[in-house]
């Protein structure tokens, strides 16, 4: 009895097995044959293109999913596969890089252009951009993001330049009488009446290092409008008085209490929350953020020049942020690499007119065709962007601009470290100093 | 049996599949990391050869001797923690007398089993500043003892290890208990009939009996505090600043922010040495021990 059972058993297993393992083979054989079916019926062969891009949010969804609508119609014979970009500071497109498993196309930012550079992974585009229109439908303004500082173009960008925006809450300010800050006298005035009424002065989301060094950035321009660029490119050091004095400034702003408690733990959904409900009177973030704020609180809500430091009003329209080398870039030992870095033109130029209907961003790389119109109108804030453009007087980049990553490192764990309250700026400027000696070597 | 055994051609057979996974996952990146130490690297391509420069770096930065100091803490702690509180509940529960024995077996081992990235969220959600239970708790206790518990520079390495503490104590308590139940109940009923407390029975039977399982415990939290990775990396991304770094971590940050993968490999090697010293240490500690207690 045991024996026949346990025999049954090993027949029922070794009778899975077999299913299991067959059912793949007949499906490429299915597929095959229908291939080849249809083989007479199309002149060319369908093309798979690998593509490593972000794809986690209604921002970086639509316009893919926009793009690749728009290359079934021009380029019907090309096939993308997509590989989710890893929100993990590109390590993964390092390993891909290293094991020579590079997609055909990827997106990538600044630091790893550099890299990619040196090992022969990333593609000149420049005839491609000529050859494709890229570069006719460019905007002027987008020249910074599309040529490295060598002169080459490595990526076909469709972020244009964006910026870091101080946001606040009107109602907020109206309901306890505080002058919205244009000195930094008013913004310590500010912080104090917020702190006395049990409101945070900002919310931040200093969890994550980008923004921490985005504020240290804010003040730095506010005395150096180069802000971090001027450091990332060795051409200053920490200890020099404009970034002394950003560190000083920071510091005591911190220490005033302008900042939760436990910034340095919220992540941006806690921190946006906060925002959201009324519970914060101001917040920083990219200009993305607009779509978002403008939904969540309306006519409430507007973007405002960084407050300026006693004897530098000149620094007044100075911004933080700015764009980058960067884009989606081709794979040099790609097989498809002439049809790959085509299809990278394309795309870019299709994210930008998806960004232009449906994301309420006017501010691309590219030119969008005049035909095409937004979805809806652009918020208050974005026509507001758009109409001082002209004005801003300077930009700096974001952390993932940055060209150096010794300095991004650097300066992402250091500013997170000075909005801690016992980080004194002495420490913040000795250690990035260290570091900047070094990237001299 | 004594054919197979005395067959070595079986012997080799058997064990070379692993053993040759073994070397290739394991022996040949190790052998790897202490070589390309050496080397100024950034990942792609060969790097340059710059002799003990990495290592010269090392002992010069700040952040090395801040990252040695979290990982001794978070071994000290979680050791501490881990050990006091396994022994202490599995004595109590390996009483037969003890209600809900099973029902205590199985709660404590539940932490073990679930994901780190589980614990640690939940860990934050414990630890936040505003509406945390741990600082809602001193609240409601009427006492001023609200802290920034991953937040403080010096605080945030304690708060993360008592998170690694709370997880994996559940593992040393099983061990235990297993050991405690390999015990025969004689010397047990021997030590009661020469009039013994149960405390002392503990102290004279148990814990001497223990004294291998009691080695395992103590090198694996000892060596998982040193080479502390993920619940830093998860809970504050080694931050604030770099206050939870640890050697792990620093060898992460320089391989994979920075591209300086050579320094990172150093830091790397440094680790490897460390952990390998606390166990020559521990065997050797535990070595003696039956000697004197033999007496």
């Amino acid at each position: 009895m045991k024996k026949g059972i346990s025999l049954l058993l090993i027949l029922l297993l070794v009778l899975m097995t077999v299913v299991g393992c067959s059912s793949p083979s007949t499906e490429t054989t299915e597929t095959t044959a229908a291939q080849s079916e249809t083989q007479p019926a199309t002149e060319e062969e369908v093309v798979t293109l690998k593509i490593y891009a972000q794809y986690s949010d209604d921002d970086t969804k639509i316009p893919y999913d926009y793009a690749v609508a728009e290359l079934a119609k021009a380029y019907p014979n090309v096939k993308l596969e997509l590989d989710i970009q890893a929100q993990d500071d590109g390590q993964k497109l390092q390993t891909y890089a290293a094991t020579g498993n590079l997609p055909d196309i990827f997106q990538v930012g600044l630091s790893q252009i550099e890299t990619f550079k040196e090992s022969g992974n990333i593609m000149i585009l420049d005839d491609y951009a000529k050859s494709t229109g890229f570069l006719d439908k460019a905007h002027p303004s987008a020249n910074n993001i599309i040529y490295n500082e060598d002169g080459h173009i490595y990526a076909f960008p469709y972020a244009g330049n964006e910026l870091v925006l101080w946001y606040y809450n009107k109602a907020l300010f109206e309901q306890y009488g505080v002058k919205v800050p244009e000195t930094y006298e008013e913004l310590l005035t500010a912080i104090k009446v917020f702190n006395e009424n049990d409101i945070v002065p900002m919310s931040i989301f200093a969890k994550e290092k980008w923004i921490t060094t985005a504020m240290f950035d804010v003040i730095a321009t506010r005395f150096e409008p180069q802000g971090i660029t001027k450091l990332d490119r060795g051409e200053g050091k920490a200890s020099d008085e404009a970034y002394t004095k950003a560190a000083e400034t920071l510091n005591e702003l911190v220490k005033a209490g302008m900042f939760a408690e436990g910034a340095t733990n919220t992540n941006y959904d806690q921190a946006a929350a906060l925002f959201y409900e009324g519970k914060a009177a101001m917040f920083l973030n990219g200009q993305w953020e607009i779509q978002g704020s403008t939904e969540k609180l309306g006519e409430n809500v507007d973007w405002m020049w960084y407050p300026v430091m006693p004897g530098y009003e000149a620094n007044k329209l100075a911004l933080s942020g700015g764009g980058a080398p960067g884009g989606y870039a081709v794979n040099p030992n790609s097989e498809h690499k002439e049809l790959a870095a085509e299809v990278a033109a394309f795309i870019s130029e299709k994210y930008c007119e998806a960004k232009y209907m449906y994301r309420g961003n006017p501010i691309l790389a590219v030119k969008v065709d005049e035909s095409i119109q937004p979805e809806t109108p652009f918020p208050a804030m974005m026509e507001k962007l758009d109409n001082e453009l002209g004005n801003i007087t300077s930009t700096t980049t974001f952390a993932w601009g940055l060209s150096n990553p010794l300095f991004k490192v650097a300066i992402e764990d250091q500013s997170q470290f000075l909005m801690t309250k016992d980080y004194t700026p002495a420490e913040f400027i000795e250690e990035l100093d260290k570091v900047i000696e070094r990237m001299e070597k | 049996m004594k054919k197979y055994f005395g067959n070595k051609m079986a012997i080799l057979v058997f064990t070379l599949p692993t053993l040759i996974l073994f070397t290739l996952l394991v022996f040949y990146p190790i052998v790897q990391v202490f070589y390309k130490s050496f080397f100024d690297w950034n990942g792609l391509g060969s790097g340059v050869f710059i002799g003990f420069d990495n290592f010269i770096r090392l002992f010069d930065d700040k952040l090395f001797f801040l990252s040695n100091k979290n990982g001794f803490i978070f071994a000290a702690v979680i050791t501490l923690f881990q050990l006091s509180m396994a022994t202490i509940l599995a004595l109590a529960v390996s009483n037969l007398k003890m209600k809900g024995r099973n029902f205590f077996r199985i709660a404590y081992f539940i932490p073990v089993v679930l994901s780190v990235t589980v614990v640690c969220q939940l860990w934050l959600s414990i630890y936040n500043s505003d509406y945390g239970l741990l600082n809602r708790f001193f609240e409601t206790l009427g006492l001023d003892f609200r802290q920034n518990w991953l937040t403080d520079r010096k605080s945030a390495i304690y708060a993360i290890a008592v998170v690694n503490a709370w997880q994996w104590m559940g593992y040393q308590f099983a061990l235990l208990l297993a050991g405690i139940k390999s015990i025969p109940n004689s010397y047990y009923e021997a030590a009661q009939i020469d009039g013994a407390t149960p405390v002392q029975a503990h102290m004279k039977i148990t814990m001497p009996l223990l004294s291998e399982t009691y080695k395992f415990c103590l090198l694996i939290s000892v060596t998982g505090g040193i080479k502390a990775f993920t619940e830093m990396f998860i809970m504050t991304s080694g931050g604030p600043g770099t206050s939870s770094y640890t050697l792990t971590y620093m060898m992460y940050s320089a391989a994979f922010r920075s591209n300086e993968f050579g320094y990172g490999l150093a830091a790397a090697s440094v680790l490897v040495l460390e952990c390998l010293m606390a166990i020559l240490v521990i065997n050797f500690i535990f070595k003696t021990e039956p000697e004197i207690g033999g007496e």
